[in-house]
């Protein structure tokens, strides 16, 4: 759903921005960054979140100092300086059923309460984080990466290179894109191998696995408009001198279509990640992203499910990580849009 | 039978050579807990009416009663169908009883327990209106072989060795007679269980027009108080009364009371336990777990819609056997001391819910006497609860095995991997170095069976229940040399443990038991003290079974056969 | 015309066709899942798989098995599920079919209205404080999980004010059939359909806000403002009937990439049976099948919205058409 995010018919100008003239268009772009104070805000969120999420272990071994991936369901912790039992034992007659404990919103012993397993949730929802951000840049970045190189290849050789590429690309595009992911993954991991092709072996708890999956499936999404701005440019005069002084196409593809393909991907970027990690807490929620004893957002959602009407803060705090985070990088891609490209003001946005 | 409550989704091929509940001799499997148990006193006079709605996460899979193989699918059948014997309808250990129900009464076999001749009852007619007659039931043998379903239950019968998928023919076997009214059954061998196997839903009789083939989602016509109106897998089964149904034998077959009952499925559990609470639905399938944390309001505001009973199963690790570490009996008692078992009761929903367990049988069970020498402080001889684990000896059984730093896998369906982190974080604390692998629910159980994947996990997660209160059951059956099928996806010995010592004992007992049941209880539990101690499983605990009720249902019996018995609720209005 | 679309049907062919190969690729040989195993229920004997694997062509190489699955889904119709034979596949997706339309229509509806007015509203007040206060609104509505926002919403309407007035009315989660009881479905739908439609109003409201900042300053809506109409005039007649052709494109693709199965996180997440969910079952069950006729099912859709979006644009700019 989230991917209409990137709906390149209205997403990003298919022709892509011309290089503004002088020496430095990414200072003068950073500089119109830094005045526009709303995405100057988004960044500065984003970057405290990045920063939080890396820094997991440090809160759990020194602050909390709690182990958030082993059970501890017999274990206790400290609200208002009384030792309780994390799992508290049903009452009445019955005495049916353990509930965890809630949030004691003290940062040294269980801030955000316990899961079913005993495990301290905010603690969880760091490292949790730390794999939502490792898995949603890492695979905008596989996905931007084999979309450049097809969209250079193609664009470059046109023809019936372009044409046979374009129309691979609309067939995986005719997937519903969570369907496709859901597929491959539910495949991979019942593998009891996990995906083995030729020297690449990447086991079913392995990061790599989601982040290859959700990579692989919004290349086409990064491909139409970078393979727009390929064309366009292509067909710049600058290139054509280029062509009439007898570039090389390695040296043309390099110095002259590559700094303006990086332009399209850079403003692409943010919305790419904030796509790629919604997608991540989707499949992770129906537990075919990341595996345990690993954590994600979406994951902790999930386990939350289970907890929703006793313990609700499980399933709304990864949440609300996941609404700020894409937030500050939506906003921050409109941000650099408009720095990169001011001009794109007035046209249409997606 | 392995999860016959379970998620449809786990469900998977036990295989029960000899089966069925009852009449093996020992007591029933019920016991009871909480305001639960067999029973419950009535408020007010029961009345009939209403739709009862019961909802479960999933449905049972394809309707053919020849080859569903599901409890959730039998609370219906018994409902709708009839066989030649019944499991009386009534809740508490009586409800393991055989009494007569299509059959005027239970025949003694002749021919040295090979033929069994029994008298049809006359005027019995089918939801269709046709009448039943004994030829039906040729029909209804010949299907169990024509329609894929587990057919070893009636492989006794003179003429089922040449039946295939295609073509089956038992007019040697079944011989009707539909002037005299009576059928025949004709046994290659004794069979002690045969009167059981006939009383399970595989032997309802179905109109002799049935077709030979698979029937779908369409259940053939029965001949008990209600019948099927519709049955759509992913959205309902829905039974409305039978107008040709008239009472034969209370014990068997009693009239229902609600009008019409209903099962939906698809929902979430938790939003199932919500809609009951809401008194948007009446009853919370029995199959589903309930989310622990939900279970605490239950037991304190809902107290009194909530039943709890202890079911005779086992929820357990199996050990690779075959593979180091674990072919090393010193690893395999290591982990059974170090074994967190009280985390385990609290990942299952708690004391009330689960009891840890060191040995194989259950408590209740014929052969049990309690055991369990993994535990810091045993008592003498073994002959106390669980408490606590022992890492200390665990660990010094893990440096004399010198199998400290083994990799280890630990495997687990989606559903139980709690479990499993459990099992990971005790291996890792003894000095293994282990790690988890989690396979959907619908492949796990048949992976860890076939011995193609013995390089593949070393502790794998399961879960085992009572077919019929025998103790070889689950030591025979689980554990039995003869259990082991190579390259099976139906192996159930999924540890693949086999001791020929205990095994020699095993057979004994089981030759011991059709003359003196007493004697071979006594060597039941001497082989489930051994085979606790070659440590083939880390036992967890044994699990209670608990249903969640509307306010406006009243009645709940609880058969240790068939669980909660729906046609016996009745609704307030 | 007529040329452009049979080249677009023909394309659109060949497009399923890539996918049902893709399809069954992917799913036809996964590792621990034996379909012989799935039919034959519980505890089969060794002859009963053999005869199964005959009978349905598990035996035969893997071309071959995908004509016979084809000709099972396309010609004959009578593909059955490999977890339950009773369920013919076709008819299982005809009958969960409606749920899924009543809620992707039903959120279309409101993300339609709300868009707009929200898009419109933002545009005209333009350089108040509230222009970027809806479009914050707007980006966050897009930054919510629909799960998770679903989940919340069960929390609130289940539980937490179940029983206060507000969310009395809320009946139980699933789906109630229109037939049955229109009111009943109505209640039964409205959170999904808000749930649903977050997401898009977020969406739209700014694509339509920036689309009619453009046209305003376009030349000719310049002129019909000279020519002295209202500027509610201006507004319907030129400003927003022009913003309205990317936004019908776009509401093209989304509806069609919904009802292919993007629903299938709100289905779930409410309990609503329709194709996402069927497909979701399927997924877990790994039951072929199904997940190969909800998959054609969802293609036919957005390669169907695809063909009609460029059709609609090829119609309105005939550059496009030699192209």
């Amino acid at each position: 759903m989230a991917e209409v995010a990137l709906e390149p018919q209205a997403g990003v100008p298919d022709e892509g921005p011309e290089r503004v003239a002088g020496r430095s268009p990414w200072v003068l772009a950073w500089r119109r960054l830094r005045r526009n104070r709303i995405a100057f805000a988004a960044l500065i969120l984003f970057v405290v979140i990045v920063v939080s999420s890396f820094g997991a272990p440090f809160y759990a071994d020194h602050i909390a100092h709690t182990d958030p991936f082993v059970n501890n369901v017999n274990g206790t912790t400290i609200v208002n300086g009384k030792k309780v039992p994390l799992m508290q034992q049903g009452g009445g007659v019955l005495k049916l059923g353990v509930t965890p404990i809630g949030p004691t919103w003290d940062i040294h012993h269980y801030f955000l309460g316990s899961d079913t397993q005993g495990r301290d949730v905010a603690a969880r929802i760091l490292y949790g984080g730390r794999s939502s951000l490792e898995i949603g840049i890492g695979s905008a970045i596989i996905a931007s990466l084999i979309a450049t190189i097809l969209a250079l290849v193609a664009g470059f050789y046109s023809g019936i290179v372009d044409a046979l590429l374009s129309r691979l690309m609309d067939v995986i595009w005719a997937f519903p894109v969570y369907l496709l992911a859901i597929c491959i993954a539910t495949v991979l991991l019942t593998a009891p191998n996990g995906l083995e092709v030729g020297p690449v072996h990447v086991v079913a708890s392995s990061l790599w696995l989601p982040t290859l999956i959700i990579g692989f499936i919004y290349v086409p999404y990064v491909y139409r408009p970078v393979r727009g701005s390929v064309l366009s440019v292509a067909e710049k005069e600058f290139v054509e001198a280029a062509v009439a002084q007898g570039a090389s196409n390695r040296r043309l593809i390099f110095s002259e279509i590559l700094p303006n393909v990086i332009t399209v991907v850079i403003v692409l970027m943010p919305l790419m990640i904030a796509t790629t990690i919604l997608t991540e807490a989707a499949l992770s929620f129906l537990g075919v992203g990341v595996q345990p004893p690993g954590a994600s957002w979406g994951t902790i959602i999930s386990d939350g499910q289970n907890l929703l009407y006793t313990r609700p803060w499980v399933a709304i705090a990864p949440g609300i990580m996941i609404v700020l985070t894409v937030l500050a990088l939506n906003v921050l891609g409109d941000g650099i849009r408009d720095a990169l490209d001011p001009r794109a003001k007035l046209r249409v946005e997606g | 039978m392995r999860e016959l409550l379970r998620r449809v989704f786990k469900l998977s091929i036990p295989i029960v050579a000899i089966a069925v509940a009852a009449g093996c001799g020992g007591s029933g499997s019920s016991s009871s807990g909480g305001t639960g148990g067999g029973s419950t006193p009535a408020a007010g006079t029961p009345q009939k009416g209403g739709t009862l709605t019961i909802l479960a996460s999933s449905s049972f899979g394809v309707a053919d009663p020849a080859q569903n193989y599901t409890l959730q699918q039998w609370a219906f059948l018994i409902d709708t169908h009839d066989g030649l014997v019944a499991f009386k309808r009534v809740g508490g250990t009586e409800g393991t009883q055989l009494v007569p129900d299509l059959a005027e009464q239970i025949p003694q076999p002749t021919d040295g327990g090979k033929t069994y001749t029994f008298q049809i009852r006359k005027g019995i007619k089918f939801s269709d209106g046709t009448t039943m007659k004994p030829s039906d039931f040729v029909t209804t043998f010949e299907r169990q072989f024509t329609v894929p379903g587990p057919t070893s239950f009636y492989s006794g019968i003179v003429g089922a060795d040449k039946c295939t998928p295609k073509n089956c023919d038992l007019s040697q076997g079944v011989v009707a007679d539909d002037n005299a009214y009576t059928l025949t059954i004709h046994l290659t061998a004794p069979d002690p269980e045969f009167l059981d196997k006939l009383a399970l839903p595989f032997a309802f009789v179905v109109p002799s027009t049935t077709s030979p083939k698979l029937t779908g989602n369409n259940v053939p016509p029965g001949t008990g108080p209600y019948m099927w109106q519709s049955y759509d897998p992913n959205k309902e089964a829905v039974l409305v009364r039978n107008p040709n149904f008239k009472v034969w034998n209370p014990d068997a077959q009693p009239e229902g009371y609600p009008d019409k009952i209903v099962e939906k499925y698809g929902l979430q559990v938790s939003d199932e336990v919500t809609a009951v609470e809401n008194g948007q639905a009446d009853v919370v399938f029995a199959g589903d777990t309930i989310p622990s944390d939900r279970l605490n309001e239950l037991g304190t505001q809902y107290a009194d819609q909530t039943h709890v009973n202890a079911l005779t199963a086992d929820w357990y690790f199996a050990l690779n056997t075959k593979r180091p570490p674990f072919n090393n009996l010193q690893a395999r008692q290591a982990i059974n001391y170090a074994f967190d078992r009280k985390a385990a009761v609290q990942l299952a929903g708690g004391s009330s819910l689960a009891v840890p367990s060191c040995q194989i049988l259950p408590p209740n069970f014929p052969g049990y006497t309690q055991y369990c020498p993994y535990t810091a402080n045993p008592a003498a001889n073994g002959a106390g609860p669980w408490t606590a684990p022992d890492i200390t000896k665990a660990k010094q059984l893990v440096q004399q095995s010198g199998t400290a730093g083994a990799s280890v896998v630990v495997n687990t369906d989606g559903p139980d991997k709690p479990f499993g982190e459990q099992m990971v974080a005790d291996l890792n604390k003894i000095g293994y170095k282990a790690k988890l692998v989690v396979l959907a629910g619908s492949i796990q159980y048949p992976f860890l069976q076939n011995s193609k994947n013995l390089d593949k996990w070393s502790v794998g997660w399961s879960a085992w229940y009572q077919d019929y209160p025998a103790p070889s059951d689950f030591l025979n059956v689980l554990l039995g040399c003869g259990s082991i099928h190579p390259n099976s996806d139906a192996s159930p010995n999924i540890a693949e443990f086999c001791d020929k010592g205990i095994q020699a004992k095993m057979d004994k007992a089981l030759t011991t038991g059709v003359t003196n049941p007493d004697a071979a209880n006594q060597l039941w539990a001497e082989v489930d003290h051994e085979v606790t101690d070659q440590a083939p499983w880390v036992n967890m605990y044994n699990p209670k079974q608990i249903d969640f009720l509307s306010k406006r249902v009243q009645g709940y019996q609880w058969s240790p056969q068939w669980y909660i018995l729906y046609d016996q609720l009745w609704l307030q209005q | 015309m007529g040329t452009f679309i049979i080249r677009r049907v023909l394309w659109t062919l060949l497009v399923m066709f890539v996918i049902t190969v893709l399809v069954f690729l992917i799913f036809f040989e996964t590792p621990g899942v034996d379909p012989a195993r799935q039919i034959a229920g519980r505890n089969p004997s060794a002859s009963a798989l053999k005869e199964i694997r005959h009978q349905f062509g598990l035996d035969r190489p893997v071309p071959v098995r995908y004509v016979i699955m084809m000709k099972k889904l396309f010609i004959t119709r009578d593909l059955v599920s490999y977890s339950n034979q009773g369920q013919s596949v076709v008819p299982e997706i005809v009958s969960a079919a409606p749920a899924t339309l009543s809620l992707v229509v039903g959120a279309a509806i409101i993300w339609v209205v709300v868009a707009i007015l929200m898009g419109v509203a933002a545009a005209m007040l333009k350089g108040t404080v509230f222009d970027p206060l809806l479009m914050m609104l707007a980006l966050i509505g897009i930054s919510m999980p629909v799960f998770w926002l679903g989940e919340v919403m069960n929390l609130f309407t289940q539980h937490q004010f179940h029983n206060s007035f507000v969310f009395s009315w809320v009946p139980g989660l699933g789906y109630y059939p229109f037939t049955q009881d229109p009111i009943l479905w109505f209640k039964g739908l409205l959170i999904p359909w808000i749930t649903l439609s977050v997401l898009y109003i977020g969406l739209y409201a700014r694509v339509l806000r920036a689309s009619v900042l453009e046209i305003q300053n376009e030349d000719y809506v310049r002129t019909a403002r000279a020519k002295g109409l209202s500027e509610r005039q201006v507004l319907v007649r030129h400003t927003l009937r022009t913003s309205m052709i990317t936004f019908v494109s776009l509401f093209g693709l989304d509806f069609g990439a919904l009802v292919a199965g993007g629903v299938l996180l709100t289905e779930v997440v409410f309990g609503i049976h329709g194709v996402g969910f069927l497909t979701y079952q399927s997924l877990t069950n790994l039951d072929l099948p199904v997940i190969m006729a909800t998959v054609v099912y969802g293609a036919f859709f957005i390669v169907l919205a695809n063909a009609l979006v460029d059709i609609a644009y090829a119609w309105l700019d005939p550059r496009i058409r030699l192209a």
